[in-house]
């Protein structure tokens, strides 16, 4: 299948959200990727990161590994089970839907996750992915 | 039980446990706690060797248990270990054990640059499945490929007490990951009898294992490349009325890594090549140095979401030299076969997921060569007197 249909049939990239505390307003690929893999745990202020992701199966969260992260889920999966049962790390806070993953990121300082392009962001950042 | 004992002995993990145990006393119900564990169980059958048991019946010495907890004492400051049960039969010491116990340093910790060190007991983190061969549910296979992942020598790859750090870069060509690691590990007993010989009857004192790795992941590329370097120098000191002699063992490998992730699939290769040295032990003047060399390639593909096949195909020489092993009938004085100079495993597999969390697994192995079958330097030639063999077995695996 010719790339241009496929771009064409792709959603838009779920956006990255973080509560009001966070500073940051902008941050690469490889900057997000560092977050969802938990080795970036702390925010450039000093902060702690507080993780969030919805189920596996879920279809927005296989658009944001692959739009987002540029990763397949089992991959994201791998490195946390791997983080988990090695000692060197903990795994996110899965959440079960968008509308409780917009509530805690909105009520915990230092949050991050990610919703569905025209969702409501009232109380929520929007953090530009840069290439 | 006898294992933890031993290896509480060692003084240097009294220090963290009495502060874990501080810990424990001061904050066992704090948010900053978190506890994760897995158990699995199953039953195996390795025909024609003594990889499972000598009789080569069916066993249910397939168990993992762990449970784990880390301790975030500060921002850049944690505590993590894990306690474990392992039962698989000949392959390692069973018993329970303090698989991991370190404290966790973070002075670098921006987007672009992550630092970490560790000191006290830690896992191997140089290879692509060594920091958690244990744990049923992170392999791709119940029995790892062995020419990398010798099950023998688990007890030693698997972790040491030491020093380690971690470094990990975000630059313009990718992702870049450096590993190093310096320490050692305390040797049983039991765990000689599965490396080096069934009746040494002296000690083994691992001096050090000083390693390091490097990861690249390239940008806007679904590969992964590494290598890593690894050098280990043991000691042997016989007994009273010991029939082996005094003697020195040096292993030093290189291994080169390489993975390429699709959206259904998965490639995972490692290619090792190690030197062997052996000073002494089995007579005074003895010297032998030799290069192994080993290497696999395994895939994984997902038939749905609850399903996925892996295959896997393992090569290994004891003698890059002698791949066929015809040397070894000679310099043994026609004791040791050919057979155990190589060994060439062919795997299938598949796993299911019976619920969330919940996974069961079925895998068969057909074997040509003892090469990969413990012990490593007097090998046992009453058990394993078939060229071929094979393993199968089915495991249920929970983890939480």
């Amino acid at each position: 299948m010719p790339l241009y249909v496929q771009a064409q049939e792709s959603p838009p990239a779920p956006k990255v959200i973080v509560n009001a505390s966070v500073k940051v307003q902008q941050l690469s690929h490889a900057q997000l990727r560092s977050i969802y893999m938990m080795r970036q745990v702390l925010w450039p202020d000093g902060s702690a990161i507080k993780v969030f992701v919805l189920p596996n199966r879920s279809e927005l969260h296989l658009q944001f590994c692959r739009q987002q992260l540029q990763l397949f889920p089992y991959q994201l999966d791998r490195v946390w089970q791997k983080l988990t049962y090695s000692g060197t790390g903990t795994p996110p806070t899965e959440v079960a839907d968008s509308a409780k993953m917009r509530e805690l990121v909105a009520s915990t300082p230092g949050a991050i996750g990610y919703i569905e392009t025209g969702n409501d962001i009232s109380e929520l950042q929007i953090v530009q992915i840069q290439p | 039980m006898t294992l933890v004992s031993f290896k509480l002995s060692k003084s240097s993990l009294k220090p963290l446990l009495l502060c874990m145990l501080a810990l424990f006393s001061e904050s066992a119900f704090a948010e900053d706690w978190t506890w994760h564990g897995f158990v699995s169980q199953g039953v195996i059958q390795a025909r024609e060797s003594n990889f499972v048991n000598n009789d080569g019946e069916v066993s249910a010495r397939l168990s993992e248990v762990g449970l784990n907890s880390v301790y975030q004492i500060d921002s850049d400051l944690k505590l993590s270990g894990q306690l474990m049960y392992l039962n698989g039969g000949n392959r390692f010491v069973d018993g329970l054990r303090i698989d991991y116990l370190f404290l966790n340093w973070t002075p670098r910790n921006t987007l672009d640059w992550q630092l970490d060190l560790y000191a006290g007991r830690f896992k191997n983190m140089h290879w692509a499945y060594s920091s958690t061969r244990d744990v049923a549910m992170t392999r791709p296979l119940i029995v790892l490929p062995q020419s990398v992942y010798f099950d023998s020598f688990r007890d030693i790859a698997v972790g040491s007490d030491g020093l380690a750090v971690r470094s990990t870069h975000n630059l313009n060509i990718g992702e870049l990951e450096f590993i190093w690691s310096w320490g050692s590990t305390p040797i049983s007993r039991d765990m000689s009898s599965r490396v080096i010989s069934v009746d040494v009857t002296g000690e083994t004192d691992q001096k050090f294992v000083h390693q390091a790795s490097s990861y690249w992941r390239p940008t806007d590329s679904q590969m992964q490349w590494g290598i890593s370097l690894l050098d280990s120098d043991f000691s042997y000191k016989k007994s009273a009325l010991d029939r082996y002699f005094d003697g020195d063992f040096t292993t030093q490998r290189v291994m080169l890594n390489w993975r390429y992730s699709a959206e259904r699939w998965e490639l995972t290769s490692e290619l090792m090549q190690e030197r062997v040295k052996v000073q002494g032990f089995l007579f005074p003047q003895l010297l032998r140095n030799q290069f192994a060399q080993g290497a696999f390639l395994l895939g994984r593909y997902d038939w749905s979401e609850l399903t996925s096949w892996y295959l896997s195909y393992d090569y290994f020489i004891a003698n890059k030299d002698n791949p066929s092993g015809s040397q070894l009938p000679l310099t043994s004085g026609g004791l040791i076969p050919s057979y155990f100079g190589y060994q060439r495993d062919a795997a299938i597999s598949v796993d299911h997921e019976l619920a969330e969390n919940f996974r069961l697994k079925i895998e068969y192995h057909w074997i040509e060569g003892t090469g990969r079958l413990g012990p490593n330097v007097v090998p046992d030639v009453v058990v394993n007197r078939s060229p071929t063999h094979d393993i199968w077995a089915l495991q249920l695996l929970y983890w939480f």
